[in-house]
């Protein structure tokens, strides 16, 4: 397969007309892209003999093998995929086949052989990764319009900057938005070194753990080894994920987040349908907007509707149509769901800081103050994570609290 | 018949969410248990929210008053090496405070 250097597998493996990747857990109902930003399980493949990587997160090099998974004989047509249809009106577990003591044995022998994702490694892969601590005044999570603007104002205050960003292109949501794009992404990036601030793309933070000594440490997976950082100040940039919208079948291949399909058209320069049909919540509807434009700009036929009219889509391997709860009918070979990002707020919940449900932005957004103080004390949040802003109100909050992160680490 | 999944790692739907509820689940942790939702390789960065919009609409409990479920290491899907030291190579004495309890003390769960 032909693909670009720097390319995830997912994009490569999308672009050369790949659709479904695996099968589902219970009820083996295909599987593929969903979010292109690591976030869900929709991508998940063996690599190189290793289960349950995401496609959307492995650089494509030569000679890498790439299969699907959780399936036979394969993820297009898979025998178990029976299961969805005897089961069509769901399946509850805790009483299933719980009537006959020697029944249940039975069920628990053969459901043990079938559960579980992907099968294990092809070989032992028993080398610990090497280890290293870093120290510095700011730690910025996150390299999207807010962690990038924050480490930038945070390293010309003066501190010594280290800015984390899990995907393998520092950029977050710029990558997936028309309105910014690549070279937004490029520009951010380039200022950030400028301002001195240390970026590293590829870095994943696993971990907080506040019981460590001296304020706690964060556990990073980077590119070359594992890194321990502390920090005087944190400032979690972490966005928001792309989520679902609740209707139908939702979960058919071919229903993908927005963001992923602006991933794919503006990082990648990948349409990923035809005929797509824009399914929106009011609250994203200027990126929702942007992005239909900008789909039909690239010759694709666009219809955008409400999140709240569609009944369910249509379609098994891959979407064919959207119906609406009027009973209208849109034909379409891709649903793009634009719903209010969720905030990343995990890190931040196991460093301690309080957060809140908060529907109209996004789910659990961080609690902080004007500042972007959070409710512990050495801990800052600014961007979608603190409730889903939109990416240049994020830029804007990033470029005010990692000042605030600066001069508080630096007195 | 078609199905609407809150948690697409654990196939979970909003029929089962319903049915937790029925059951007298309402609880975020205790519909975690009992439907799985939550517990894939996304953690909940899917559905955690979703699930807990949901169950506010479906007890009626205000969104302010629903917290998430607990957030535990790791946050992305992580190969367990990561997780893994050398003990002879890294014994993170600078970590300890001092180290002059190495050697003589008993091996804990840290250096084993």
């Amino acid at each position: 397969m032909r693909a670009f250097e720097g390319e995830s597998v997912a994009a490569a493996l999308f672009a050369s007309g790949t659709r479904v990747l695996a099968r589902s857990l219970k009820y083996h109902r295909p599987r593929t892209f969903f979010c292109m930003s690591g976030h869900c399980s929709g991508c998940l493949v063996r690599a190189d003999g290793v289960p349950n990587l995401r496609a959307c997160q492995i650089p494509c090099r030569p000679g890498l093998e790439i299969q699907g998974q959780n399936a036979y004989p394969s993820p297009d047509f898979d025998i178990l995929g029976a299961v969805d249809f005897f089961f069509a009106g769901g399946m509850d577990h805790h009483t299933l086949m719980t009537g006959s003591r020697l029944l249940n044995k039975v069920a628990n022998k053969v459901v043990r052989q079938l559960s579980g994702l992907g099968t294990l490694p092809g070989h032992d892969d028993a080398v610990a990764p090497e280890v290293r601590s870093i120290e510095v005044d700011v730690c910025v999570i996150g390299a999207g319009p807010a962690g990038l603007a924050a480490a930038a104002a945070a390293a010309r205050a003066g501190a010594h900057v280290l800015c984390l960003d899990e995907q393998l292109r520092a950029g977050g949501s710029l990558l997936t938005d028309p309105r910014h794009g690549v070279a937004a992404a490029d520009a951010a990036v380039r200022d950030v070194h400028d301002a001195g601030a240390g970026l590293i793309a590829g870095a994943c933070a696993i971990a907080f753990y506040p019981e460590d000594a001296a304020g706690g440490v964060l556990a990073v997976a980077a590119p070359d080894g594992l890194l321990r950082v502390r920090a005087r100040r944190w400032v979690w940039a972490s966005g928001g994920y792309p989520v679902n919208l609740l209707f139908g079948d939702n979960d058919r291949p071919g229903v993908m987040a927005a963001r992923g399909v602006g991933r794919l058209l503006v990082q990648h320069r990948v349409l990923a349908g035809g005929r797509i049909c824009v399914v929106e919540d009011p609250g994203v509807a200027a990126y929702a907007g942007a992005l239909a434009a900008a789909l039909h700009a690239a010759g694709a036929e666009v219809e955008r509707v409400a999140a709240d009219a569609v009944e369910r889509v249509r379609g098994r391997s891959w979407v064919k149509a959207v119906q609406l709860r009027t009973g209208k009918k849109i034909d379409c070979d891709l649903v793009a769901v634009a719903a209010v990002p969720s905030p990343a707020s995990e890190g931040p919940r196991q460093h301690g800081c309080a957060v809140t449900l908060d529907p109209p932005r996004g789910g659990f957004r961080v609690v902080v103050d004007d500042d972007g103080h959070t409710t512990v004390a050495d801990v800052l949040a600014c961007g979608d994570v603190t409730g889903h802003l939109g990416p240049d109100a994020a830029a804007a909050m990033g470029a005010r609290v990692g000042a605030v992160a600066a001069a508080e680490a630096c007195p | 018949m078609s199905k609407i999944v809150v948690c697409r790692c654990e196939d979970v739907t909003l029929a089962d969410l319903e049915h937790s509820v029925a059951r007298g689940y309402h609880d975020i942790e205790e519909v975690k248990r009992y439907t799985g939702f939550g517990t894939g390789p996304c953690q909940g960065k899917e559905c955690v929210a979703v699930v807990a919009c949901a169950l506010a609409r479906l007890t009626g409990a205000a969104p302010a008053t629903v917290p998430p479920f607990t957030s535990r290491p790791p946050l992305a899907p992580t190969p367990l090496r990561w997780f893994v030291r050398d003990p002879a190579a890294h014994r993170f004495a600078d970590d300890r405070g001092d180290d002059a309890d190495d050697g003589a003390a008993p091996a804990t769960d840290e250096e084993a």
